[in-house]
């Protein structure tokens, strides 16, 4: 099957404030794939999903998302932050809050038809968060938020979905429910995730490739051993 | 009672300033901008009191003083990225320039200052409540064309600026619809106790409701209800009517703390 490039980079160079972070890197990343995003604290991971957001820019080089300049399919990238604040209210549900992100740039009043909330149920299935999705969203613990932040991005119709140590500060039973959540994702959908984790040793078996952060290179290995070689990993 | 031009006056004037405020002070809650809507209420004797000295309707003075003070804390809020420091030092400048504007204007003090402070609702003419319609339309109609985008970077800011959603943009666009919806809603409960209108009835819906348009109608029904019962109450019991208006917000406040607590107990 010829697969879409959802990401591809020409001599890109990261980093922020002009102080680069890597050397100039190639990567083409494909639709309907799972990626390992690797590296030691401070290497670039969390700068290169910014700059995919166009939230930083690259110091260098040519970076396309969707074919297109960066910035211009943000509404099509789910983002799953390391650290995020949630401003809802005592009750407010996490069925609330997935509604609410559904096309969450467009002008206009929000409007929750029939459809869409056959969708969040359907969504709010594949992730696994049916016996909780109603309840208010302050009260669930890390694991069922982060199902929660799941849905959102997919309500959304995200193509990419880029997580940020998702697995960090999670309990076994709780990681072992988000992975069961993103295997069937991966699946159901053609949605690219990309995804940074400390633990690679317990998901590595699930991803298609990696990309290694090291000594300022990018490196794109299909294979473990490359990851292998470093020791932070967890491997 | 309904014999009456100026009973008349006040329950039009007040439904549609309850409406308005009902649906802005959902968002107040949401964004978490009590103090601004609160500074705005006090920036509002600054804007009367500078009016009334080179001769202009306090109205106008309010509306004017209240945009630019919305603008520049959105702009150093957004700057320093501390709302709350934001309102404070704009509004410590405008209290103070307030206070300078009422040593000149000594001799109308008692009057329309006073009026702006705690509010005349009974005294609300058919010109302010044209003024009133007017106003309330540009609030409503610029609200509903950002109201998606507003509640979503709201409630999650993080995603909300992935998407590229402008919000910093909307908080200051947000923060003048405040300023007006304060300018107008000054009239009623007065600078010193907008608070009641602009914070009372999102703050009793956002402790007993949960998705978006409950919380809204819950508000806005909070919001009207409370103005309505205080017109009929300070009528026939001759009480101030801001004294009511925020002694019912109050009370609504606290059955909703009820119904919160019975809710929770499902959960």
């Amino acid at each position: 099957m010829n697969q879409k490039n959802i990401v591809e980079s020409h001599q890109l160079c990261i980093g922020y404030n002009n102080k680069s972070l890597t050397e100039p890197f190639d990567l083409k990343l494909k639709e309907n794939c799972w990626y390992g995003v690797i590296g030691a604290n401070g290497s670039g991971k969390t700068t290169f999903f910014k700059t995919l957001l166009a939230e930083i820019k690259p110091i260098s080089g040519h970076l396309l998302i969707m074919d297109s300049e960066i910035g211009k399919h943000n509404c099509h990238i789910g983002y799953i932050p390391q650290e995020r604040e949630l401003n809802a209210n005592i009750l407010t549900s996490a069925y609330s809050i997935i509604l609410s992100s559904y096309n969450a740039h467009r002008w206009g009043i929000p409007i929750y038809s029939k459809t869409l909330k056959k969708i969040a149920s359907d969504i709010i299935d594949t992730v696994g968060a049916s016996d909780f999705a109603h309840k208010p969203f302050n009260t669930l613990s890390g694991g069922q938020k982060k199902r929660i932040y799941l849905a959102q991005a997919l309500i959304s119709e995200a193509k990419l979905l880029l997580m940020d140590e998702p697995l960090a500060d999670l309990d076994p039973q709780s990681k072992k429910g988000f992975l069961d959540a993103l295997r069937k994702i991966h699946k159901q959908t053609t949605l690219s995730m990309m995804m940074i984790s400390h633990d690679m040793h317990e998901i590595a078996q699930y991803l298609d490739a990696f990309i290694h952060f090291r000594d300022n290179k990018v490196h794109f290995c299909k294979e473990m051993p490359c990851i292998k070689e470093s020791a932070y990993v967890g491997i | 009672m309904w014999e009456y031009d100026f009973m008349q006056n006040a329950f039009i004037a007040g439904t549609i300033i309850a409406f308005i405020c009902g649906i802005i002070s959902y968002f107040v809650i949401v964004r978490r901008i009590a103090f601004a809507a609160h500074a705005l209420g006090h920036i509002s004797l600054t804007g009367a009191a500078g009016a009334a000295i080179i001769g202009l309707s306090p109205m106008s003075g309010l509306l004017t003083l209240n945009i630019i003070s919305a603008i520049i804390m959105g702009l150093i809020g957004d700057r320093i990225r501390k709302s709350d420091m934001a309102v404070g030092i704009v509004l410590t400048f405008f209290l103070g320039i307030g206070a300078y504007f009422l040593y000149l204007y000594q001799t109308g003090y008692a009057g329309s200052i006073m009026a702006i402070m705690f509010g005349d609702i009974l005294s609300v003419s058919s010109r302010q409540i044209f003024i009133i319609v007017i106003l309330t339309s540009i609030v409503l109609i610029s609200l509903l064309i950002i109201m998606r985008p507003l509640l979503f970077s709201s409630i999650d800011p993080t995603i909300a600026s992935s998407k590229r959603i402008p919000s910093e943009a909307l908080s200051i666009y947000f923060l003048i619809l405040l300023a007006i919806t304060v300018s107008m809603a000054c009239q009623i409960v007065g600078a010193l106790l907008i608070f009641a209108l602009l914070v009372g009835p999102g703050a009793a819906a956002s402790e007993c409701c949960d998705g978006f348009y409950s919380s809204l109608s819950v508000s806005i029904g909070v919001s009207i209800l409370s103005v309505w019962l205080s017109l009929l109450i300070s009528f026939y019991a001759n009480l101030p009517t801001s004294f009511c208006i925020t002694m019912l917000i109050s009370f609504f406040y606290i059955i909703s703390l009820f119904i919160k607590r019975l809710r929770m107990r499902h959960v």
